[in-house]
């Protein structure tokens, strides 16, 4: 089996394409994942806080007692109930009817809402080549858990709902899904783009939302998102220019979004600073999402996607 | 702040020029981020659009004003005045005589006059003009009244020290002529007051000595004679060396006497204070040309010490005489003894005469003179102009008075100390009969006999010298003794001059007149340092030259310069060889002297001299008293008496005052200024480096803390 860090997720620095596995979808991007790092992901099952409810039944708790073989709890017998669910034992020892309790196991929607905005295009690495990547395996997490994983992307003012997908046959439409997302070509109102997003979730499940935030307003993206009753998951994603700008210099920085400039004398005490409002940028989010039962994380694009998936969500308690 | 050059305040022009360049410089790259979100409040904090914003808040376009300024004010030349210390006309003479070698102020005294003379400068007026003259063995004046005291600077460190001895009187008697001309003149006098000879110049001006040089510092030892003579054999030479001791105190050093660059002897002498101590050398080697003589640390341990302090007159040089054929004539009947041991000689041609033939036969076609004339059992009349050995002289001449024979005459005692008689040993001579010779006043008795009738005596008469032997060797069993032919070597070698004419040294600057050898159209001479001179005779058929740079110690070559169609013929070797010795049938053939280079010498043959210091004046190095040169001039003029007679005050009180140009705080803040401006352009650079080290840092110690 091919070691991760030769996989895809590295493919500038092997300096060319990689080979595309046999089974692999023609129209799918080679560079997103490679055989081996499915195999390892199918050994990840997403790790959920609290049990929740959902339609369907899949390979999650729920707070109802159902029909599994783990044990919950017992309540007295009423009339109606399932003879085969009364615990025999109990009658012989004590002579009364008790029930035993099972719990019901569900399957949950794991909304991925993907930021498509012309900002997410820029950094090296590519913020939105990160993105997808992370959604692509955090999604294969998804569809190995037996959840329904529904994609959705964040640009202009709306939120592009791609289709719903369920069991781990089904990765490589969600890969396909994904690689054919692109940047918007204009500003994005990510306020606006949440709360339609928000407004095409139905009933309790994961909302990850994988953006730079970089948007004026901002927290109430999170807001809006965590006002929901799905659980959010907030993946902060940033390039390692946006982290420690390289700048020098007198310059004038053009927003790619806006295409508005503003002049800057980019000296070490202005990137100390910088790095200071940063900082007390991503405090913000992150006091946010704590007082909203939300998870914040903060990423660097420079972070291998392995050891995304496999060292800083499981640190998180994102992923088990 | 007075400035000497106002105008080049015009160079604060420039600082509206660098407020333009700051103003224009608004030029901005364009950078491409994701958003300018979180860089809003921070440009607002560095906002660079408003000029005046940017021109208050930089500290490097602050520096860069501050410099401008600074260089406008250091290209005026600001000073800053006070009294002056010397006259208007000063004229600075720098003693290079050779003691100013000494190195008891480091690194010797000359170069501490050069730099006193250049620290006094600071007291000259402005507008004050300065002459400067170096006083060597004569004076040379190196700079003429010139105000420009760079040139003057430089005119000073161009003064070399010399190895001769100085005359401070012919740099004052020049100094004289400068000053005359100038009504407010002062003489600054560089030396160490050691003075080979005293001056007695007047001067009309001040004098003032710069005296360098430790009081104290006297310790010095130096060769002050060496001379190579040859033994009375004519065979040996011998090396005279006399090492004097001017220090207060004993001192113990080591002579290395040198052959050709090849030690012949090493001795330790120990000298008293103020004392001399003379060293002989036997048994020079024959091959030997120069011998050199060096004087050295005693101490075995540490070679590289000086001995003392002055290093110029520890050296010394010496040229061996070369070997000369000399021309003995023997006028007699012939003795085969005596012919035979004559034959042994070195570097001798012997010729014969009988008596009858002299002296018609006796004159040398070339117009020589003999160098040693023998007359055996004959005196001539008239006694020739030359060393004169006389053998049995049958009548009284102006050799000697001859009283008769004597009979079996006995040998009186003889003089251990006797030259001739060195390795001589007569005590088992016997002689049959010997003229009864009467000691004239000119000579001493080599061989005393008894009746007060020396056997031999030997002298200088009429400034040659002369021997007379009182007995014919035949009639003595002498001539069958090994000390005869010693005898006759010894005898000869005294009269031939052998021992007599010291090894002459050139002083260091002396002119040495050399003759150009026949068939030669010149001399090339390559001094110590190896420089080669070409001397030509200035006169077509001239046959010396002058050569005077001889300023260097140590040994001069002369090679003459071949004509470009000289012929072997030329060359001034004998052309016959020597005739054959004298018999006594008196057929011998009148002497045949060579055309030229009778002399026996190869005239192509280098010509060596050798210039030592050997002087005692100068190598008592113990500085003088500085009054004996200033009491030479006027007394000081003091500022302020006006009523002193002769009104010389006025000069004084009229006098500019000395500037101090104040460049140095000027340029030292220029640089400090520059450095902050370097720092503060790369400070971010700089940090930037330090955290990335101190990060790299950071994570190699953590994982090995984890470890």
């Amino acid at each position: 089996m091919a070691m991760i860090e030769d996989g895809p997720n590295r493919p500038a620095e092997s300096g060319g394409r990689p080979i595309r596995p046999a089974f692999l979808p023609s129209d799918l991007d080679p560079t997103v994942f490679d055989e081996g790092f499915l195999r390892q992901l199918e050994r990840l099952l997403l790790l959920m806080r609290s049990p929740v409810r959902g339609g369907l039944k899949g390979g999650r708790r729920s707070v109802k007692r159902g029909q599994s073989v783990e044990f919950a709890d017992f309540r007295d017998y009423a009339l109606g109930d399932d003879l085969r669910q009364l615990d025999w034992n109990v009658l012989a020892r004590l002579e009364k009817l008790f029930v035993k309790l099972f719990v019901e196991e569900e399957d949950v929607t794991i909304t991925i809402l993907l930021d498509g905005s012309a900002s997410m295009a820029t950094g090296r690495p590519d913020k939105l080549q990160f993105a997808k990547r992370a959604a692509a395996a955090l999604g294969y997490i998804g569809l190995a858990s037996e959840d329904r994983v529904a994609v959705s992307v964040l640009g202009g003012r709306t939120a592009r709902r791609r289709i719903a997908l369920r069991g781990s046959g089904r990765i490589f439409r969600l890969l396909t899904e994904l690689s054919s997302i692109q940047p918007a070509d204009g500003p994005t109102d990510l306020v606006a783009a949440a709360r339609h997003a928000a407004a095409q979730l139905s009933g309790r499940g994961v909302v990850i939302l994988l953006s730079d935030l970089l948007d004026p307003a901002a927290d109430r993206v999170i807001r809006e998102l965590a006002s929901t009753r799905s659980e959010l998951i907030v993946l902060h994603v940033l390039s390692p220019d946006e982290l420690d700008p390289p700048l020098e210099g007198d310059l004038r920085l053009v927003d790619s979004e806006t295409a508005e400039g503003i002049d800057v004398t980019a000296d070490l005490a202005t990137i100390d600073a910088y790095k200071g409002r940063l900082a007390a940028w991503k405090e913000g989010f992150a006091q946010l999402a704590a007082r909203r039962q939300a998870t914040y994380v903060d990423l660097s694009t420079e972070v291998p996607l392995n050891e995304l998936i496999f060292a800083e969500l499981r640190r998180r308690r994102v992923v088990a | 702040m007075p400035f000497n050059a106002p105008l080049a305040l015009l160079g604060l022009l420039f600082v509206p020029a660098v407020v333009a360049m700051y103003l224009l410089r608004l030029r901005r790259t364009p950078t491409v981020v994701p958003s300018t979100l979180l860089w809003q409040r921070l440009a607002a904090d560095v906002e660079a659009n408003a000029p005046w914003q940017k021109l208050r808040r930089s500290l490097l376009f602050l520096l860069q004003l501050l410099l401008v300024v600074i260089l406008a004010l250091l290209a005026a030349r600001p000073f800053v005045e006070r009294p002056a210390g010397l006259a208007r006309d000063l004229v600075v003479i720098i003693d290079t005589s050779a003691s100013m070698g000494a190195t008891d102020v480091p690194p010797d005294r000359l170069s501490a006059a050069r730099e006193a003379a250049k620290e006094a400068l600071k007291d000259l007026p402005a507008g004050g003009k300065v002459s400067v003259i170096e006083a060597g063995r004569t004076a040379r004046i190196v700079a003429t009244g010139t105000s420009d005291i760079g040139r003057v600077r430089q005119a000073i460190d161009s003064i070399r020290p010399t190895v001769g001895r100085g005359d401070l009187g012919d740099a004052l008697a020049l100094a004289q002529q400068l000053a005359v001309q100038s009504g407010d003149a002062e003489i600054l006098v560089a030396t160490d007051a050691a003075l080979a000879v005293p001056p007695t110049t007047k001067v009309d001006a001040p004098i003032r000595v710069l005296r360098v040089g430790d009081p104290k510092g006297s310790r010095n030892q130096a060769i002050v004679a060496l001379a190579v003579r040859t033994a009375p054999s004519a065979v040996t030479r011998s090396v005279f060396i006399s090492v004097a001791n001017f220090d207060l105190e004993y001192a113990t050093r080591r002579l290395e006497v040198w052959g050709d660059d090849h030690l012949i002897e090493t001795r330790t002498i120990p000298i008293d204070a103020q004392q001399r101590a003379d060293v002989i050398v036997d048994d020079v080697p024959a091959e030997a040309a120069t011998i050199e003589v060096r004087l050295v640390a005693a101490d075995d341990a540490d070679p590289d010490a000086r001995p003392d302090l002055l290093a110029a007159d520890d050296r010394a040089w010496a040229v061996v005489p070369p070997q000369r054929t000399r021309n003995v004539l023997v006028v007699g009947k012939g003795d085969p003894y005596l012919e035979t041991a004559l034959s042994y000689l070195p570097n001798s041609r012997l010729f014969g005469l009988t008596p009858a033939e002299y002296p018609a036969g006796a004159v040398r076609k070339d117009g020589t003179s003999w160098d040693l004339i023998i007359f055996e059992g004959y005196v001539p009349a008239t006694l020739p102009a030359t060393p004169i050995l006389a053998i049995a002289p049958p009548i009284s001449s102006g050799l000697g008075e001859v009283g008769g024979v004597d009979a079996n005459p006995a040998i009186g005692s003889l003089g251990t100390e006797e030259p001739i008689l060195r390795f001589v040993d007569l005590s088992t001579t016997h002689i049959a009969e010997a003229r009864h010779l009467t000691l004239p006043a000119w000579a001493r008795a080599v061989i005393p006999g008894t009746k007060s009738a020396p056997l031999l005596y030997a002298g200088v008469r009429a400034g040659l010298p002369a021997a007379v032997l009182a007995f014919e060797p035949r009639q003595s069993d002498l001539p069958l003794q090994v000390a005869f032919p010693i005898l006759v070597a010894n005898l000869t070698g005294e009269l031939l001059g052998g021992s007599a004419a010291p090894t002459a040294a050139v002083r260091p600057g002396d002119p040495v007149t050399l003759t150009v050898p026949p068939g030669a159209i010149g001399l090339r001479v390559v001094r110590p340092d190896g420089t080669a001179t070409d001397l030509i005779p200035g006169a077509a058929g001239g046959t010396s030259v002058t050569f005077t740079q001889s300023d260097l110690l140590g040994v001069y070559t002369a090679t003459p310069i071949a004509a470009p169609a000289a012929s072997p013929a030329a060359s001034g070797r004998p052309s016959e060889a020597p005739s054959g010795s004298p018999t006594a049938s008196g057929t011998s053939s009148a002497p045949s002297p060579a055309p030229s280079g009778a002399q026996g010498v190869d005239p192509n043959q280098p010509i060596r001299f050798a210039v030592d210091l050997f002087d005692v004046d100068e190598s008592a190095i113990a500085p003088g008293a500085p009054r004996v040169l200033e009491d030479l001039g006027k007394p000081q003029p003091s500022p302020g008496a006006s009523g002193a007679p002769g009104g010389g005050n006025s000069a004084v009180d009229t006098r500019p005052n000395a500037r101090d140009e104040v460049w140095i705080p000027i340029v030292f803040i220029v640089l400090v200024a520059l450095c902050v401006e370097w720092a503060l352009y790369h400070r971010d650079a700089v940090l930037r480096g330090w955290r990335g080290v101190t990060g790299r840092l950071g994570r190699l110690r953590r994982p090995a803390g984890n470890g």
